[in-house]
């Protein structure tokens, strides 16, 4: 007879009971359903912009958090999908949501080149400087390539372009159900994908590569879909911003924005669906509050970062999940 | 009947220094083959040779009469040859119902697609998975630890964790990389009966490196000696006892 | 064309030397603790701004530049022993994130102070050029070059022929030897952390000689500094310092006989072409991991 576990923490245990009642998530988006009858245009443009950080931090949450690879070229995601929307509605004349799967699919695609170096066995450092590099790399194509990109200026995404089927989105509440349309598939395709073999095999990867490799697991084929599907979900993200905010600009991506992506996924509790989501929206909301005071607001958010780190390294995803079990993320573990 | 994995002089240098010096050996179906000798012997690099872990510098390795040298390690995880971890492979961060779910990885039949649609099939595989491998924890006695994490159970459950985990596929041949290290006396012989068991009752081939003498001469049909990366004895474990050679380089140590 | 091959030699070396002391900090706080400093950049600015603080305290140049490197050396030391230490076996990413986190933080405090103004640091001493054969030297060329190089033997002399030295190198070859002597090891961690802080607040100060100092000043310098340590060969000093060298006469060279595109991207280019193709640059170590 094998012998009694070291410790029975209830935190590694998923018991059953809960897991049947995951349908309880729905009602996050259903109660949403009303807010922009109660929220001003300003508040609403704010809650969008959570939205557009959902797939943002779930995708880069992916990479860094599930498959464990320190890469810094989640803004290449962002940027890339922001430009293709901003592109193809711009200069070709598309519908906004036409231009979303594009989005997606070039996010993927640099997803794909940015894994490149972790096949050639690039880790650690070596892949946080190379994917820094790529990143600021691409983001000097925006600025150069003016005939398309429109240079440091950027370009503006035609208003009457952003509609879904013809169905224009003049406020920012009609972008509000647009949005949470699409946070939620991203959430709720991502989890699919986490919770299959493919999930287990990102995390079997981080936890010992060459035992996952000796499980049967092509280890490059998986490291590879797991930048392509975090790109593609970030490049989502970036369409959405395209359309959010209006115009599309070079120093929207710079490294700023990549310390604000980090904070959404260590906030929120690396490795974690339901923190990637909470570190979104608290992390987005914040810089809107401190608009006044350039520079503040990067105080507030190295000191966040400093202190969870310290004392909250599985970020407020595990306060939640103290709360009720239903938050415990199946895949939220160091 | 032919062997199930036969290396014929297998040779791995590491820049000047030979590690495996013309090994050739045999593993036959349903056989407990161990490996012994001192430390820096090559015990682990002719493993990690045969798992594709090291790549070999000459001879070759051929498994169900098929080249595998030169296959990548999931390749040959993939046809059959599946092995554990001398400093414990197991995903800590993972439950041991996981762990196993990984090891049955190529057998989920999800494919991404289904997955993400949600289809019914891609549902079904994975649930007849998760199904499958709580059988597996609950045939050697560790089901009810299935959903703690690895690195919360005790070396002895660890030890078994793996060897369920490698055998998930119901591969033929399985390398096991001293099983037994730090494993309580109790726990021992309970190990020695599950290897017994998977070879005289599975069939499955079994090549095990192994520190603990007494466990290898309990369990193993045939003792294969390896001394500076050379072969030096291949024979059942009581000729292996008696021999000089091995006398000389191992056995007059311990 | 090669008229300007000599004059493009000159200037790509001053600039040169600039990215090899910053290099050069990033790799001595790595070697010490092996965690590499993203938040490093913003230390670099914060030397500047230190400098520009003191002298409008009304010292003198020199000082005002000492006592700004003192400073910075504290606030390494203050950092690594109470932010990193606690978390040095902690994953790599809570490291980095860590140590960008408190650079951040520090570019935020400059932001808010002097955000909304240009600030000039000055030069301490006329400018001016001279001609040397059909070569132009200018004076910020010859100091920052004189400066850096006199800063360099300065270390090599400490590093090889001191006490102090020859532990830092015993510890840098093997840190459970240099415990077994009895060696503070997380002191020294922390000494190593400060004096990288203090070579990049240095090399802060020199760039603020040529350009307004601004809250960002440091993040893309930091850029330039990691292309020269992973051309140099990551870890290695004497790479960190031929490394920033040859980026400098890189971005030079490309940039007037290929296209002046390259002024801007030389640097992404060789850290992703080097980790590619060679990913142990040119003195360093394996930089990549077996599969």
């Amino acid at each position: 007879m094998a012998d009694a576990p070291k410790s029975a923490a209830p935190a590694t245990k998923a018991p059953p009971a809960w897991r049947q009642r995951r349908y309880l998530f729905w009602l996050i988006p259903l109660l949403l359903l009303p807010l922009p009858f109660y929220l001003g245009q300003y508040k609403q443009y704010v809650v969008n912009l959570i939205l557009v950080y959902v797939p943002v931090g779930v995708g880069f949450n992916i990479v860094v958090g599930n498959l464990g690879l320190l890469a810094f070229s989640n803004v290449a995601f962002f940027g890339i999908g922001a430009y293709t929307s901003g592109v193809l509605a711009l200069k070709l004349g598309w519908p906004w949501w036409a231009t979303i799967l594009p989005a997606g699919l070039m996010g993927g695609l640099v997803g794909c080149i940015a894994g490149v170096p972790a096949l050639r066995g690039v880790r650690l450092f070596y892949l946080a400087i190379m994917t820094l590099a790529f990143g600021e790399l691409l983001r000097w194509v925006y600025i150069r390539w003016v005939p398309v990109t429109g240079g440091s200026f950027g370009m503006s995404v035609p208003k009457a372009s952003i509609n879904v089927f013809g169905w224009p989105l003049p406020t920012e509440g009609d972008k509000f159900y647009a949005f949470l349309f699409l946070a939620v598939l991203m959430v709720v395709l991502t989890d699919r994908l986490l919770r299959s073999r493919f999930g287990r095999a990102f995390m079997a990867i981080k936890g010992n590569e060459q035992a996952a490799a000796a499980m049967g697991i092509p280890t490059d084929r998986y490291i590879l879909l797991a930048f392509a599907w975090g790109g593609f979900v970030v490049g989502v993200g970036g369409s959405m911003y395209a359309a959010l905010v209006g115009h599309v600009t070079p120093i929207a991506f710079d490294l700023a924005e990549l310390i604000l992506e980090f904070a959404v996924v260590m906030v929120g509790g690396l490795g974690s669906l339901v923190g990637s989501v909470l570190g979104a929206a608290i992390i987005t909301a914040a810089p809107e509050f401190f608009r006044e005071w350039p520079g503040f607001q990067e105080m507030l958010f190295g000191v966040l970062i400093v202190l969870v780190i310290l004392f909250l390294p599985r970020g407020v995803a595990s306060l939640l999940a103290r709360v009720h079990p239903i938050f415990i993320d199946r895949y939220y573990r160091d | 009947m032919a062997a199930l994995l036969e290396l014929t002089d297998v040779t791995v240098r590491f820049g000047g220094l030979v590690a495996v010096d013309g090994v050739s050996l045999t593993v036959s179906a349903g056989e407990i083959c161990a490996v012994i000798g001192p430390n820096g012997a090559g015990k682990t690099t002719l493993f990690n040779a045969v798992s594709g872990n090291v790549a070999i510098n000459g001879g070759r390795i051929l498994f169900q009469g098929e080249e595998i040298h030169g296959l990548t390690p999931h390749q040959i995880s993939t046809k059959g040859v599946r092995r554990t971890f001398q400093n414990g492979g197991l995903f800590p961060h993972l439950t041991a119902l996981e762990n196993v779910l990984v090891g049955l990885h190529a057998r989920v039949d999800s494919d991404i697609l289904g997955l993400l649609l949600g289809t019914s099939a891609a549902k079904r595989a994975e649930s007849a998975a998760t199904a499958r491998a709580r059988e597996l924890l609950d045939l050697m006695d560790i089901g009810h630890v299935a959903d703690h994490l690895a690195s919360d159970l005790s070396g002895g459950q660890q030890r078994i964790l793996e060897i369920v985990r490698a055998l998930a596929t119901e591969p033929p041949l399985l390398l096991l990389d001293e099983p037994a290290v730090g494993l309580a006396p109790h726990m021992r012989s309970q190990l020695v009966a599950i290897i017994r068991r998977l070879a005289s009752e599975r069939g499955i081939g079994i090549l095990l490196i192994e520190h603990a003498i007494e466990l290898v001469m309990s369990v193993a049909d045939r003792v294969i000696v390896l001394n500076y990366g050379k072969k030096v004895a291949d024979a059942p474990p009581a000729q292996v006892r008696a021999d000089k050679a091995v006398l000389e380089a191992y056995l007059g140590h311990a | 064309m090669l008229a300007v091959l000599p004059q493009l030699i000159v200037s790509g070396i001053a600039t040169g030397m600039l990215y090899a002391l910053i290099a050069l900090s990033v790799t001595v706080g790595y070697r010490a603790t092996t965690v590499v400093n993203f938040g490093h950049g913003d230390l670099v600015m914060a030397g500047a701004y230190a400098t520009f603080v003191f002298v409008g305290s009304g010292l003198p140049f020199a000082p005002a530049l000492i006592l700004a490197l003192a400073s910075l050396f504290l606030f390494g030391v203050l950092t690594q022993r109470v932010f990193m230490q606690p978390i040095i076996n902690g994953p790599h990413l809570s490291l980095a994130m860590m140590a960008l986190a408190i650079g951040y933080a520090v570019r935020g405090g400059a932001r808010l102070e002097w955000g909304s103004e240009v600030v000039i640091l000055g030069r301490p001493y006329d400018q001016g050029a001279f001609m040397v054969g059909s070569v132009v030297l200018t004076m910020d060329d010859l100091v920052i070059s004189g400066f850096v190089v006199a800063l360099l033997l300065t270390l090599a002399i400490v590093f090889h022929i001191t006490p102090i030295g020859r532990l830092i190198q015993a510890v840098f070859q093997s840190q459970r030897g240099a415990a077994l002597v009895g060696l503070n090891v997380h002191a020294f961690h922390g000494m190593m952390w400060g004096a990288g802080a203090a070579l990049g607040a240095a090399g802060g100060v020199l760039l603020g000689l040529l350009v307004p100092l601004s809250p960002d000043l440091g993040v893309y310098t930091l850029i330039r500094g990691f292309a020269a340590m992973t051309l140099g060969g990551f870890g290695s000093p004497f790479g960190a310092v031929v490394g920033g060298i040859v980026l400098g006469m890189m971005e030079k060279l490309l940039g007037f006989y290929v296209s002046t595109v390259f002024i801007d991207i030389t640097a992404y280019l060789v850290t992703i072409l080097v980790l590619l193709i060679r990913p142990s640059g040119l003195f360093g170590q394996r930089a990549t991991v077996r599969i």
